[in-house]
Parts: C-alpha cells; sequence; structure tokens
C-alpha cells in the first residue's frame, strides 16, 4: 500500500496591527484560501482544493500557519495564495498577506525548517532589544532552541 | 539561495512608511530594493525631473536582510512615462543621479523607439489597462540584443480581479512574444501589505507562462543583469568611467578606528 502523498506549504502570515493575530484561527483561513483559489481559478480550483486541503496548524502567536495540500495540485493552491489580502473573522475583516517560507513533504521536514527559521528571527531579535532583561530572555530563547536541536541530532545518531 | 531584487517601491514623502516598506522587504528576503521616482513626460510648460532624496534623510537606520548579515541595499531609480518622442532627452544631466533609468512607453511607435534607441535599463509594461497595441518581434529582438529588460508590476494584479485580467492578458501577451526571456517581476506598490516574498513572486509568475527557470530569473539574475547594464550605461562603450574628484579634501570622520588604535600604542 502507498501512502496518500501530499505537500506542506509552511506560510508565515503577516499584519500591520500584531494585535490582531491572536484573532487567526484555522476555519478563517482556510475559508480565505479556497475564495483565494476560486477567484484565481475558478470551479476547477475549487474543486482541487475541496479534496485533501486543509489548514493543519496555526500558530496565532508567531503567525505560522502548515497548509496541507494534495501533491498533484499544490503549485495550483500556491499560485492562489498571493492574492489573499484579508481574512475574515467575525464579522471582522483582518487585512494580512501570507508569505511561503517552506515547502515539504512531510510535517517533520517542515517543523525542522521551522525551529531553525524561528532561530534565526530570535537572532534578527537580539540587537533589537532595549533593556537586559530581554536581551538576557532571547539569549535563552536561542541557547534552549539550538540544545533542543543537538538533542534531534544525538537521537538521530543513537537510532542509527 | 541568490539574492532577491525588487526594483519598483514607489517613492513616498511620508517617512514612516517607506521604512516599514523597507523593513517589510528585508524580512521578506529581499537584498536590494530600488526606490522609484515617478515623473510625468510633458512637452508644454516643463515640469523639472524630481532630484532623488539622499537615503540618509529619508530613513535613519537600514534593517538587516533575513538569513543574510548585511543591510538592505537601497537604490534610486526614474521612470518616465512617455506619451511623445521629445519627453525623453538623451544623456540629460538630470539622469545621472539615479542608479537606474526606466521608461513607460504609451503607443507602439514609442515602444519600438524605446526598445531600439532610448538608452534606457527597463522598459514597464503598463498593467492597468489593455494595452492599446500588439507587440512586434522586431522591436522584443532588439531589446533583448541590447540587453533592456521588460518589468511587469504584480500589485494591480492584487488588488482587484479586472486588474487582475488585464496584468494577466498583457503579461501572457508578451511572454508569448519573448519566450520568458528578458522579464522582471517587481512589485509597484507602496504598501507593507501588497509585498510578497520572492518564492510566492516565481509561483505567480509561473501564472503568467513563464517556466520555473524564467520565473526564478524574474526576480534573482535579470534584476541583477539590470544593475550592471546600468553601470555600463554611465561609462564610455563599458570600459572608462570618469569620477568628480571631491575638491575638498579634509577627512570626513576621521580616520579609521583600527588605525587610531595603532597609532595610540606606539
Amino acid at each position: 500500500m502507498v501512502r496518500v502523498k501530499s505537500r506542506y506549504l509552511l506560510c508565515e502570515i503577516h499584519v500591520s496591527d500584531p494585535s490582531k493575530l491572536l484573532l487567526l484561527e484555522d476555519r478563517a483561513i482556510t475559508a480565505a484560501v479556497k475564495d483565494a483559489v476560486t477567484s484565481a481559478h475558478g470551479d476547477y480550483g475549487a474543486a482541487q482544493c475541496s479534496i485533501g486541503f486543509s489548514v493543519k496548524y496555526v500558530n496565532a502567536h508567531t503567525g505560522i500557519l502548515f497548509l496541507r495540500c494534495p501533491k498533484s495540485s499544490y503549485r495550483l493552491i500556491w499560485s492562489a495564495l498571493p492574492f489573499i489580502t484579508s481574512v475574515e473573522r467575525k464579522g471582522r475583516r483582518i487585512s494580512c498577506f501570507l508569505s511561503c517560507l517552506h515547502v515539504g513533504g512531510t510535517i517533520r521536514t517542515c517543523q525542522k525548517f521551522l525551529i531553525r527559521y524561528n532561530t534565526q528571527q530570535l537572532h534578527r531579535m537580539l540587537p533589537k532589544c532595549k533593556t537586559q532583561e530581554e536581551k538576557d530572555q532571547v539569549r535563552r530563547a536561542i541557547l534552549s532552541s539550538s540544545t533542543y536541536m543537538l538533542k534531534g541530532k544525538e537521537h538521530k545518531e543513537e537510532r542509527d | 539561495m541568490s539574492l532577491f531584487m525588487d526594483l519598483n517601491l514607489p517613492f513616498t514623502a511620508d517617512k514612516k512608511r517607506l521604512k516599514t516598506l523597507l523593513e517589510t522587504a528585508a524580512h521578506l528576503g529581499f537584498s536590494t530594493v530600488a526606490i522609484n521616482y515617478f515623473h510625468e513626460g510633458q512637452s508644454k510648460g516643463k515640469k523639472e525631473i524630481p532630484k532623488p532624496t539622499p537615503l540618509a534623510q529619508l530613513v535613519d537606520e537600514l534593517p538587516i536582510v533575513q538569513g543574510k548579515s548585511r543591510p538592505i541595499k537601497v537604490l534610486n531609480r526614474l521612470t518616465i512615462l512617455v506619451s511623445d518622442a521629445s519627453h525623453f532627452r538623451h544623456n540629460a544631466a538630470e539622469y545621472r543621479a539615479y542608479d537606474i533609468l526606466a521608461v513607460q512607453p504609451t503607443t507602439e511607435k514609442l515602444f519600438h523607439a524605446a526598445c531600439m534607441t532610448f538608452d534606457v535599463d527597463i522598459i514597464c509594461i503598463t498593467v492597468t489597462e489593455r494595452l492599446p497595441f500588439f507587440f512586434k518581434r522586431a522591436p522584443i529582438n532588439g531589446a533583448r540584443e541590447r540587453g533592456v529588460m521588460f518589468e511587469v508590476c504584480y500589485a494591480a494584479a492584487i488588488r482587484d480581479s479586472t486588474m487582475r485580467r488585464y496584468t494577466l492578458t498583457n503579461t501572457l501577451a508578451l511572454v508569448e512574444r519573448n519566450k520568458g526571456k528578458n522579464i522582471i517581476v517587481s512589485s509597484g506598490t507602496d504598501k507593507p501589505l501588497e509585498l510578497r516574498g520572492p518564492y510566492d513572486i516565481t509561483n505567480l509568475a509561473q501564472l503568467f507562462g513563464m517556466s520555473e527557470v524564467e520565473a526564478k530569473d524574474g526576480v534573482s539574475s535579470n534584476c541583477r543583469s539590470v544593475l550592471l547594464h546600468a553601470e555600463t550605461r554611465k561609462t564610455a562603450c563599458g570600459i572608462i568611467y570618469t569620477v568628480k574628484t571631491p575638491n575638498d579634501s579634509q577627512p570626513k570622520d576621521g580616520p579609521p578606528l583600527a588605525k587610531k588604535q595603532k597609532t595610540s600604542a606606539s
């Protein structure tokens, strides 16, 4: 039995007002993506989008989301993503845009990439910190993320 | 990972907005951007070509590019809307202040002239309305031989669906004649929320009928050749380069820090 292959798009959501980021949830994003695909590719696109498409994970704090698409039509869905300008939630419009960071075959590879990406973001954050307390916090976060990566490597070596 | 560029960020006097625009571009991974000054050619009541504002006045600190340790590089670009052949003056002194020079022709004759004779780096394709002419193979081949690039802006396509149709029609027509070569894709928006990431743009460009490689070239290596073409425009045959030597030879910031330390030690 061959497993069903799909592609996972790791996207970052950018909003103008960071406080509105917490309003995001998966159903609103699914609706927004489906609307965009329908408007860009018509009925054919909507049909492609209805099977095997789902929003797997939303992190409202960092604005990260995983989209699962069937392997055959992920390019079609991806090409419609730039046309998303807003997400509607409870009658309120949150203007935003999605930028794709990574395309992976499994969630695991996406997670690995995301850890690396977030460490990079922490490194970018470090020079912007104003107080010593903030600096220490960011440093600790970087350390913990890198030790996590190392632990993952050790596990892998043990298994080998 | 290649260097991505966005050669069309319209100039806004609003400093705060420009700052967020540059920050967003840097966050998305663009390592070079060009601030675009738009000039409408007029025959009567000559309008002055705007002087580029020095970068130091616009932003205090350039943001660091995503995934790199260097700050973002910002260039100046002038776009002239040409509706008459006299609007473009060859070798005008005003053009020298800009790094990149672009024209936006409105008629077929001017498009032909822009491709064959005008000394420019970029020819903008109108995407907000239906083009009044068809692309012919001769001028497009001429432009390719001279190394002039065609530019397509995608921001209008994001805004609403009629514009999207025009963008797609005009670009599809261009790509069909051009076989996807010599095209750069840039944003052309002053709103941070209308910028898109480089990989999204390459995927969007595939909708325009370009192949994967051509689409990626559209945001990376073709932009680089625009910059190199712009460099050679300032030189004689791309060989000789003249620089005005500054008359006042007094040092600005004193000797660099490393040298200072040496002298104090000895």
